[in-house]
């Protein structure tokens, strides 16, 4: 059930990364392929998590109970420089 | 605000309440919660990283005489991180691959029906 739950909530997200990118290109002209439509919503749902994750071990090294900005502000430098 | 103004907001609201579900599971699975103003720190981040991604694709689109982005702009998008250039390409073979499956699957339709005529008449 819960997988099912995710995969409907993808499909959304997939959507919005779509429109979203489109939005910011420059060009008229400039369009989005289906596949790189999915690949990107995938690039992005790895960035997030990337961001989630990180912020939380930096919470969890310094024995925070909860993920906090400075904890998301330590692991921004590098989770920028990789990706 | 204009039209573009207007959807975009509703865009970062769609990408405010992704990211805040995200969180919610990673804190559930580390049982450790993130502060609203983390989670609005991080949807902003990644709405603004969303432009950054659409300008690159966008000139690597260009930069091969096309006017649609595709999948081989967004495997050069993620080129600095050896992980990630590893996991997109898994996942664009993924795609390939289910291309094909479906083609397979949809010859082997017109194939039966073919067959079904040919031995009604």
């Amino acid at each position: 059930m819960e997988g099912c739950q995710s995969d409907r909530a993808g499909e959304g997200f997939g959507e919005t990364v779509s429109k979203l990118l489109s939005s910011f290109f420059k060009e008229e002209k400039t369009k989005l392929s289906g596949d790189a439509a999915l690949l990107m919503a995938e690039m992005l749902r790895v960035f997030v998590q990337e961001a989630a994750v990180r912020s939380q071990k930096q919470a969890e090294s310094e024995d925070c109970d909860q993920v906090d900005i400075e904890h998301f502000e330590k692991i921004l430098p590098q989770l920028l420089l990789d990706f | 605000m204009s039209d573009r103004d207007e959807s975009q907001q509703r865009l970062k609201a769609a990408v405010h309440f992704t990211v805040g579900r995200l969180c919610q599971k990673t804190g559930e699975d580390h049982r450790r919660d993130f502060s609203r103003q983390v989670i609005a720190s991080m949807a902003e981040t990644a709405f603004r990283q969303c432009d950054i991604f659409a300008k690159d694709l966008e000139a690597f689109a260009r930069h091969a005489k096309r006017s649609t982005v595709s999948t081989e702009d967004v495997k050069l998008l993620a080129r600095r991180s050896n992980a990630l250039s590893i996991y997109i390409q898994n996942k664009s073979e993924e795609l390939n691959q289910e291309h094909r499956d479906l083609k397979k699957k949809n010859t082997g339709k017109r194939k039966a029906r073919d067959t079904e005529e040919e031995s009604r008449e």
